[in-house]
Formats: structure tokens, C-alpha cells, sequence
């Protein structure tokens, strides 16, 4: 008996010896998406944390020490609980439960991106390989149309400049499979649902992977419809294979409420997801 | 005539359960078989060194080494056995000799539930509840000690029933014969009947440890996934199933065979565990 005491007695005393070792209560707690998130490639592309070598490969540069999910509402959560965290997510993904800073003093909005204010902003693309199915085409030109586009500024994205008319389709029926990006899926669905209260004889199947899979999946035939959050990469290009943008959106930087910030530079923020900055009161 | 048919019946019985029994073996085979085929090449491709010993894993610039996260299972798994071991089997003691007939009958269903419930919530449980938790204690949300407290958590139900039927299945001679020499009930049981069922107990700390380096969901959520050697017990770590689930939908080429090589290295660690089981079995028959 006195043996078992003493073996609960050292596990307590490890217990109390580790919470020594409490970290720095400034130090930035970095979060990024996984190095295939269309938000992250955007991201970096946007904020400059990526770079070219003599050869016209990119690098990521961010930090090793950031943590990686491969999921937004992770992300969501984990910022909302951490004073000392910083994240990224789609601004469509955006809400109340976390803080969105402003950068280069301009608070991110539907507005400020339109007129161009707001510089973390990217395409919202679909990507399609060769000719379409019938219903697919439908879909597509139905995005594309004011009656898609008024959807998606409803759902707090940036609408196209000119919406396309769309051809009058006749009866429709079959299924059309959309697979991508998970900034994308939610607009995605919503648009699904306003297509199929107007040709119930389609369905429109959304699954959600990130905007690598997608593309890669409408290049091997997998799925009609594919979703990216940014542009196509040079090694993703190929005949037939076409990029359409449905929409623009923001990348909102998120911080939790707590954090007393409310902007930052582009510079900074490179500067924090680069690791040269690693404690908030360095920030000045 | 009738002895025929019957003789007729009784191989093919036998046929069918050894057919049902070849599935079972069929499928180690071709996994066993799979994975090592491809992953020799692309170990032999990186270097045997640079794959098990490099400290950097930087898929993009051709640098796969996985030494951190075969650190990070391991780190996570000590943590776990050193987190759930001591009250799992403190629990499994209760059940089996202490716990009254009512509170038993409370109890053990709440265990089975336990190991029930998909890693997906105990991974949810993790992140809101944990996570918050040791962040304020520590100043480090996710880490190794989230990811082992959240798995030592979730073995507790492999280690309280293994444990609890080992406990059970020691003779009532070795019990009624220490409280003969004048023992107390605590001490019999501490002294005598556990350590008569410490085959069992060892089983069910193995099948724990199988158990936790196995688990991916959960871990995924807690553990902050960073690439990088952990630099304490309150930095982020990135398991070999994280490495695998967080990178396999888009790799491509290199990167993919070395994730398959991740995958067979992870294979090896259940091997050896499994090994370690059937060593102590062997030893208690």
C-alpha cells in the first residue's frame, strides 16, 4: 500500500514540475491550413511568405512551429479559445466567435473588396475539363448568371462584375458530381440548392476535399465540376481544362476576441507567419 | 450410406470455416505484402538514414525525414500509458474487488460505453474541453500532454476490461489463502492477486499502447501537427498517422510513396507490439 502511495505521490510531483515549464504568455501562437488549402496557397501568394528561386520553384516559408489543421472550423475554434493565436480563414467561412484585424487599415468586407481596398482577396474558380454534360453546362452557366450571382453575394462573397446570361434549358435530368475546395463547398451548396428548386430532375452531389483534389479530379474524369480557392498552377493546366470564376473572396486574419489588437501591416503579418516575429508585443 | 453423407458434410463444414478463416489471414498477407514491397524501394530511394534519422520533413524541397513523428508517436504513447495505466488499473482493482454489486452494475456499462464512442468525439472533447483547459495551466493548448491525457483517456477502457477478467480469473485459493495468513483484504489483493494476474494486466497495457500509436482522429485534433522534433512536453507533435492523414489526399510522386513508407514503419511499431503480446501470453500458459 505505502509503495502504490509513493508511486501516486511522484506522478503528482511530475505533474506540478511540468507546469514549470509554462510558456511565454506573449509568444504568437501561429495556425496555418495544410500546405494543399487553396486558402493557404493564396494566403502566402498574397502576403509574400512564399518565394521563388532561380529556378521558378516556390517555397513556403512559414514556420515550422505553426500549427497545422487541415479543417476550417478547427481553425475557427482553436483561434476563438487562444489569446495568443493567429489564423486565416475564407471570409465567407468568417464569424462572430473570432476576430477579423484589419489590414493595412482596412477592415475586410464585401465592400472593401470590390472597390479593391482590401488587397487578401482571391478567385473563387471552377474548373472544368473538356465538353459538359448538358446538366453540368446548366449548372455552370446558372452560376454564372444574375440569379447565381445574387446567391452569392447573399452568402457574403463578392459578386461578378457582369453576371452571363444564361441559355434557356430545357428539361434536364442526371447527376453532376462537384468535389474541391472547402473554402468553395459551403457557397457551393448554397448555389446547388437554388439550381435544383429550379430543375428538381438534377442532382448536384458537393463533396468537399481541398482545391488540389478537385482539380486533380476533374483531370482524371472522378468528378465534372471541380472547386479551387485560387488560380490554377501552371502543372495543373491542360487541354481542355478550363478555369471560370464564380466569385471573389476575402482571407480574413483572425485573432480571438480577447487579443487587444485590431490591425496589422501585410508586412506583419509575413513577418509572423515567416517567424520573425514571435511575440505579440513586438508588434509595437 | 448415412455415414457418408455425414463424413460428406463434416469436411465440407471444415472447408467453409477454414475458407472464413483464410480471409482473415489473406488480408495481413496482402497488406504485410503491399506495404513493405512498396515502401522498401522508397526507403532504399531516400536512404534508410535520411527517411528514420532525418530531423526535417519538407515534402516541397525533397526532404522526408519522419524521426519526429516516429518521436512524436512514441512521446504521445508513453504519455498516454503513463496517464491511463495507473487508473485504469486502479479502476479494473474496484471493479473486481472492491466496488460494491450496485456500483459494478453502473459502472461497467459506463466502460463498454466508453469503448464505444468514436475517436471523432473524443477528439471534439479534446479540442473544446481540454485544449482550454491546459492552456490556461501550461500556456500550450495543443501538445503532447493534450494528446497524451486525451489518449490515455481513451485506452482506459481497453485496460479496465482486459485487466478486470485477468483479475477475475485468479483462483479464489490465492485470495482466501492470503487473508488465512492473516492478511488484510487490501493487502491480499494488492499483494497477491494482482500480481497473479500480472500476465493479464501487461496484456491489457500492450493492447492500450496498440491502441493509442494507432489512433489518428482524436489525436489530430489536440496534437497541433507540427513537423518538427517536440521540444517539450508542452510544444505540438505530429504522430506517424497524423503525417499520413494530413498529407496522403494530395501528395503526389516522392511524397506519396514516402508517406506509404510512413505507413509500413507504422505497421512494423504494431508488429513489434504485437510480438511483445504474444511473448507475455506465451509466457503465462
Amino acid at each position: 500500500m505505502k509503495k502504490f502511495l509513493s508511486i501516486m505521490a511522484t506522478a503528482v510531483v511530475l505533474l506540478t514540475a511540468t507546469s514549470c515549464a509554462k510558456g511565454g504568455g506573449d509568444s504568437i501562437y501561429v495556425i496555418r491550413r495544410e500546405e494543399s488549402a487553396g486558402t493557404h496557397s493564396a494566403f502566402i501568394e498574397l502576403c509574400g511568405i512564399e518565394s521563388k528561386d532561380e529556378n521558378g520553384n516556390n517555397t513556403d516559408n512559414t514556420l515550422d512551429a505553426a500549427e497545422v489543421t487541415k479543417d476550417t472550423s478547427v481553425m475557427l475554434i482553436s483561434v476563438a479559445g487562444d489569446p495568443n493565436a493567429i489564423g486565416y480563414v475564407s471570409l465567407g467561412s468568417f464569424n462572430d466567435s473570432v476576430k477579423a484585424l484589419e489590414i493595412d487599415g482596412v477592415a475586410p468586407s464585401v465592400a472593401a473588396i470590390r472597390e479593391g481596398s482590401y488587397t487578401l482577396a482571391r478567385p473563387f474558380n471552377i474548373v472544368t475539363n473538356g465538353t459538359l454534360a448538358p446538366e453540368a453546362q446548366a449548372f455552370v452557366e446558372f452560376i454564372r448568371s444574375e440569379e447565381g450571382q445574387a446567391v452569392v453575394e447573399a452568402q457574403g462573397y463578392v459578386p461578378l462584375e457582369t453576371p452571363q446570361p444564361a441559355a434557356e434549358a430545357g428539361n434536364l435530368s442526371g447527376t453532376v458530381k462537384v468535389n474541391g475546395s472547402s473554402s468553395v463547398t459551403p457557397l457551393m451548396e448554397r448555389l446547388a440548392e437554388a439550381f435544383a428548386a429550379k430543375h428538381g430532375q438534377v442532382q448536384i452531389d458537393v463533396s468537399q476535399s481541398d482545391s488540389t483534389m478537385g482539380v486533380a479530379d476533374v483531370r482524371n474524369g472522378r468528378c465534372d465540376i471541380g472547386m479551387a480557392s485560387r488560380a490554377l498552377k501552371e502543372s495543373e493546366a491542360g487541354p481542355g481544362v478550363l478555369e471560370t470564376q464564380i466569385a471573389t473572396d476575402g482571407i480574413a486574419v483572425i485573432v480571438c476576441k480577447e487579443n487587444p489588437r485590431t490591425q496589422l501591416t501585410k508586412e506583419q503579418v509575413r513577418k509572423i507567419y515567416t517567424g520573425e516575429t514571435t511575440a505579440w508585443a513586438e508588434l509595437g | 450410406m448415412q455415414k457418408f453423407t455425414r463424413r460428406y458434410i463434416e469436411t465440407a463444414a471444415r472447408i467453409l470455416f477454414f475458407a472464413a478463416a483464410c480471409v482473415c489471414v489473406l488480408c495481413v498477407a496482402l497488406i504485410c505484402v503491399y506495404l513493405l514491397a512498396s515502401a522498401l524501394p522508397t526507403i532504399a530511394k531516400i536512404g534508410p538514414l535520411a527517411f528514420l534519422g532525418g530531423s526535417r520533413w519538407h515534402p516541397s524541397a525533397g526532404e522526408f525525414g519522419i524521426f519526429p513523428m516516429m518521436i512524436g508517436s512514441l512521446y504521445v504513447t508513453a504519455g498516454a500509458v503513463a496517464f491511463g495505466v495507473p487508473v485504469g488499473l486502479l479502476t479494473a482493482v474496484y471493479l473486481a474487488r472492491f466496488a460494491k454489486r450496485r456500483t459494478a452494475k453502473v459502472l461497467r456499462p459506463l466502460v463498454s460505453l466508453m469503448a464505444g464512442l468514436p475517436s471523432i468525439l473524443y477528439g471534439f472533447f479534446g479540442l473544446v474541453v481540454l485544449v482550454p483547459l491546459l492552456r490556461n495551466l501550461f500556456g500550450a493548448g495543443k501538445s503532447v500532454l493534450t494528446a497524451s491525457l486525451l489518449l490515455g483517456i481513451m485506452i482506459l477502457p481497453t485496460i479496465i476490461s482486459v485487466s478486470e477478467s485477468a483479475l477475475r480469473a485468479v483462483p479464489a485459493q490465492h485470495y482466501e489463502g492470503a487473508l488465512a495468513l492473516g492478511a488484510s483484504h487490501e493487502r491480499s489483493v494488492f499483494f497477491v492477486v494482482l500480481p497473479a494476474a500480472r500476465s493479464g494486466v501487461m496484456a491489457s497495457i500492450v493492447l492500450g499502447i496498440g491502441r493509442a500509436v494507432g489512433e489518428t482522429m482524436a489525436v489530430i485534433m489536440v496534437a497541433g501537427n507540427q513537423a518538427t522534433l517536440p521540444k517539450s512536453i508542452v510544444s505540438g507533435v505530429r504522430t506517424m498517422t497524423a503525417n499520413i492523414v494530413l498529407e496522403m489526399g494530395y501528395a503526389t510522386d516522392l511524397h506519396r510513396e514516402a508517406l506509404i513508407a510512413t505507413a509500413a514503419v507504422l505497421f512494423v511499431f504494431i508488429l513489434l507490439i504485437n510480438l511483445l503480446l504474444s511473448l507475455l501470453r506465451g509466457r503465462n500458459a
